[in-house]
């Protein structure tokens, strides 16, 4: 499944540096119209080679979550540390996190990171009470962090925690493990022999748990993969990280289905990611995945799964989340209009559901090149875009 | 008990796929052990420690639940111990860690020995345990860890000694770290390793300077600190 890479020449190379420089000058010239070109810079985020340096990622990220950079809050007094329930965790966990620093780095200043990486953290909970900080949170703001600086890091971490991390710091974690509760059925769609293993393995999902709650921050040890990857998710829809996992655990399926078929050996398997992934290719598998099994689609599967394993009624566990205000709300009430047009479709002509796959299916096979697959994940992120951006943009 | 450790271990075993009736190729037997207790306490440290045989470097917080496995040979026999390191904050043991209780033949409660808070959650996880486990027959033991840290030490041997016997469990007290307890973590795993193998009294031959400890599904043993 590894894409052939073309041999190293000078040649290839140059193609390269100058395909690096028209990119760059779209984004600036996105950057530079007026009003801004977000829908373009969702785009460059996405397709190949995603935002290119943290030059880029300072200007663009704010411009994706729609964070004024001018205005931002005054830097924290000392009480912040003093009255907060999750200080102690945090300071646990961002002790512990010295892998996430670059490698070369004095002591002395990743030390100072790290204050801020508290300071930062222990702001934005202080400011969002609703916020619960969960272990790996320290992951995904120390990528902020070590890109735009504290300030900025801060509030953009802010923005994303009361939308695209907003499940996850739920008091409890049903939320997230209604989102894993996605990965089997997307597996299923490409898959099905490598998700009946799976599901014979009995494995679960836990092994990706760390890798959506953290957006691959914990276990991806090259940083410039993380902030590739940042680039994408920033760009697409929240469950987005979802897709991302499948696209892995789909691209190891020899290995996986070499394994012996139980819980331990399946488990250690997937919860080590090996470190060469090809990037590219499996964002654009993920943006394809996502047109073509939208979470509308698979939110009745996802369902179930959860309904099988603890045989809850979690139907109305469903209903009282979508009650709730978060970006998967609108998921939800699409699903919701979706099944009623399919009942009218299925009336009108039963087989249209499954034409459309096939027809959409067609399509991808046709968009090779990255650049169409991102095209195609744009304007299904853009499509969503307007609403979910209603709540991102009061 | 010996019966229902048996058939859990046996359980295992006939997961892996084996005909009735065929002979099953000689495979080793799998003791899967759950380590649980606060963040912070050094389950990653002492899972590493028994499975890598030495003490990391550097560890991160554990999201979600760990892996880690070794073969011993116990009796000539060849056993793999898979070890599940869990996380330790709360909202992850509520939701996430209760699948990989399932078909355990052990556990092991780990606290902090200088951090008081983490010997008074212990009901917390030994209730929480009840409630994943299906039998009160599994063998468990208790672990103070960081014993190496002496001046800092939060938890009094006799009280931890006291409560494990509310409990019946054997308690442990020992360090990750200390390049001198080469042995000890070693001893622990071993023991529980032993005592799953063969349900029999045991004696147990503890690393020098220590007295031998027997285990034995009554008595509690101490096995005090000695750094
Ligand atoms: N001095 C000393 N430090 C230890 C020992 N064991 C662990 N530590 C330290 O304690 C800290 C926590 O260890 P971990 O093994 O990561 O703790 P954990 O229980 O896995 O924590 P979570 O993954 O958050 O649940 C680390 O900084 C270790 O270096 C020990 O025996 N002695
Ligand atoms: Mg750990």
């Amino acid at each position: 499944m590894a894409l052939p890479r073309p041999p190293p020449n000078d040649h290839g190379r140059r193609d390269c540096d100058s395909k690096k420089k028209r990119k760059e000058a779209e984004i600036y010239q996105a950057l530079n119209s007026e009003p801004i070109d977000v829908a373009a810079l969702r785009r460059m985020a996405i397709s190949e080679g995603g935002l290119l340096m943290d030059e880029i990622r300072c200007k663009v990220w704010p411009k994706l979550l729609n964070v004024n950079t001018e205005d931002l809050p005054p830097p924290p007094g000392k009480e912040l540390r003093e009255d907060n329930k999750d200080y102690q965790q945090v300071l646990l966990d961002v002790r512990r996190s010295l892998r996430r620093f670059p490698p070369g780095m004095p002591d002395e200043q990743r030390e100072g990171l790290q204050e801020e990486l508290i300071d930062s953290i222990l702001q934005v909970l202080q400011r969002n009470p609703q916020l619960h900080y969960y272990q790996g949170y320290h992951d995904i703001v120390v990528t902020f962090l070590l890109v735009v600086g504290e300030r900025l890091a801060t509030v953009l971490v802010e923005k994303l925690s009361t939308h695209h991390l907003r499940d996850f710091m739920d008091p409890t974690m049903d939320n997230t493990k209604h989102i894993l509760n996605y990965l089997m059925p997307i597996i299923d769609q490409v898959n099905p022999e490598l998700h009946d293993f799976m599901q014979r393995a009995e494995v679960g999902t836990i092994f990706a748990l760390s890798w959506l709650i953290t957006w691959f921050g914990h276990v991806l040890s090259d940083f410039r993969h993380v902030v590739r990857l940042y680039d994408f998710f920033l760009a697409c829809h929240p469950l987005m990280p979802i897709y991302f996992a499948a696209v892995i655990v789909l691209y190891r399926a020899e290995e996986v289905l070499a394994c012996e078929c139980d819980m331990a050996s399946v488990h250690h398997l997937l919860s080590q990611i090996p470190q060469d992934l090809p990037y590219e290719t499996l964002i654009s598998r993920a943006g394809d995945l996502f047109v073509q099994f939208p979470p509308s689609e698979l939110a009745r599967e996802a369902a179930q799964q959860q309904a099988e394993r603890t045989a809850a009624s979690t139907f109305k566990d469903f209903e009282l989340a979508s009650a709730q205000q978060r970006p998967d709300t609108v998921l939800r009430q699409r699903f919701r209009e979706r099944l009623r047009a399919e009942e009218r479709a299925k009336a009108l002509l039963t087989t249209k559901p499954r034409t459309n796959r096939f027809v959409k299916l067609a399509v991808m096979g046709l968009t090779v090149a990255l650049g169409a697959a991102a095209l195609a994940v744009v304007k299904s992120a853009l499509e969503w875009a307007p609403k979910f951006e209603l709540q991102i943009f009061p | 008990m010996a019966t229902e450790v048996e058939s859990s271990l046996e359980l295992s075993l006939s997961t892996s796929g084996t005909e009735p009736g065929t002979l099953p190729p000689p495979r080793s037997r799998i003791f899967k052990i759950i380590v649980i207790g606060d963040s912070n306490v050094g389950k990653t440290c002492l899972t590493f420690r028994f499975c890598a045989g030495r003490f990391p470097t550097r560890t991160e917080a554990t999201i979600g639940v760990d892996f880690r496995e070794r073969a011993v040979a116990i009796d000539g026999e060849r056993i793999k111990i898979q070890l599940w390191d869990t996380a330790g904050q709360e909202r992850f043991r509520k939701s996430m860690v209760q699948h990989y209780y399932r078909n355990v033949h052990a556990v092991v409660f780990v606290y902090d020995m200088t951090n008081i808070a983490s010997f008074h959650s212990l009901p917390l996880w030994i209730e929480e345990c009840k409630q994943h486990l299906f039998t009160n027959d599994i063998p468990r033991i208790l672990v103070g860890n960081k014993c190496d840290l002496r001046s800092a030490i939060q938890v009094p041997t006799d009280m931890a000694q006291k409560f494990a016997d509310t409990h019946s469990m054997p308690l442990f007290e020992t360090s990750a770290k200390n390049p001198d307890d080469n042995d000890h973590v070693e001893a622990i795993f071993m023991t529980l390793a032993h005592k799953l193998k063969s349900h029999k009294p045991l004696m147990l031959n503890q690393p020098p300077n220590h007295s031998t400890v027997q285990l034995e599904a009554e008595p509690k043993p101490t096995m005090t600190c000695w750094c």
